[in-house]
């Protein structure tokens, strides 16, 4: 291995690598650099799988006994709030951290910000709107991600094209595939359907943090 | 400079670490010079010799911005930049006969 001299850095000529080596340092710092700057890693995507299939896996086996149905106890709710609470902040933290020095395309632009701002506070009333209508899945917690499940399709497609959008469409699936599983089961179909997502994107991320050559 | 040839400007470990780097981003985002430095772990003087060399070859651009009292350097590669790496890893696919090291 050729070890640069101080001279040799500070002329910006170090020693020569051979094609092998120059492969193995392109491969490890493309991967370490994908690494450390991607906003929503693996292994944090992972985690928000898991926790989102427990806490809402939990309140799937505490109203599936329900007859009829009441939604879920005074229990589950400070658990649900905590869990979306924990991760809202664990996100933005972690993303943060990773676009530090970062500038462009990579981070939401304030329009963006302000289509998810929109979109979340416009939800419970759609859904009082739905319910004041009479439809049937009003209340269920799939209709929760159906319109924010579209408006992230509609930034991811704005920022890469359809083919980037497959994340926000299967959040929309998700949603309306738990319209169909009634109130007992659109809470099992969240807990499934966002968990399977969430491990998707994962797979991808990890996929996509490969480096230039292998 | 023909496929096989590994472009001199690239092929010294410092200056591949940053283009590698920088080409993590998407085209025409930005990265802060302070992080850029954190993430290749050089210091400051070694780290503006070989971004000069980069600059002055217009595989990278930057930016000085000012933020209130603080001067923010920003760094990108350009397109001619992602064009001059995407030719070396061409390159050394070519001379490597595919068979790839596997670094991790």
């Amino acid at each position: 291995m050729n070890h640069p001299t101080p001279d040799a850095i500070a002329s910006g000529n170090e020693g020569a690598m051979s094609p092998q080596q120059a492969a193995a340092m392109l491969d490890q710092t493309t991967y370490e650099a994908r690494r450390k700057l991607t906003p929503s890693p693996p292994w944090l995507l992972t985690v928000r799988a898991v926790a989102v299939l427990a806490a809402l896996g939990n309140i799937w086996l505490t109203v599936r006994g329900q007859h009829p149905y009441q939604g879920p106890t005074g229990a589950d709710v400070p658990v649900l709030v905590a869990f979306i609470v924990l991760n809202f902040f664990a996100t933005v933290t972690v993303r943060e951290r990773a676009l530090a020095g970062v500038r462009g395309v990579t981070r939401f632009r304030p329009a963006e910000i302000a289509i998810f701002v929109a979109v979340f506070a416009a939800v419970p009333l759609m859904m009082w709107a739905l319910d004041s209508a009479g439809v049937s899945f009003a209340l269920y917690p799939t209709t929760v991600v159906i319109v924010p499940g579209l408006a992230l399709a509609g930034i991811q497609t704005a920022r890469g094209g359809w083919g980037s959008s497959w994340g926000g469409l299967a959040v929309t699936a998700v949603g309306v595939a738990g319209a169909f599983a009634g109130p007992v089961g659109s809470w099992a179909v969240a807990a499934v359907g966002l968990c399977a997502v969430l491990l998707g994107k994962a797979a991808v991320v990890a996929r996509q943090q490969r480096g230039s050559l292998s | 400079m023909n496929d096989d040839t590994l472009d001199p400007l690239i092929h010294v470990p410092t200056r591949l670490k940053i283009v590698a780097t920088l080409a993590a981003l998407p085209d025409g985002d930005t990265l802060s010079f302070t992080r850029l430095q954190d993430l290749i772990g050089l210091t400051p003087g070694n780290l503006i010799i070989h971004l000069r060399k980069l600059e002055d070859a217009e595989y990278i651009s930057s930016e000085k911005a000012r933020n209130g009292t603080v001067s923010i350097t920003t760094v990108a590669l350009t397109g001619h930049g992602r064009k001059a790496l995407d030719a070396y890893t061409r390159a050394l696919r070519g001379l490597l006969g595919g068979d790839l090291l596997d670094s991790r």
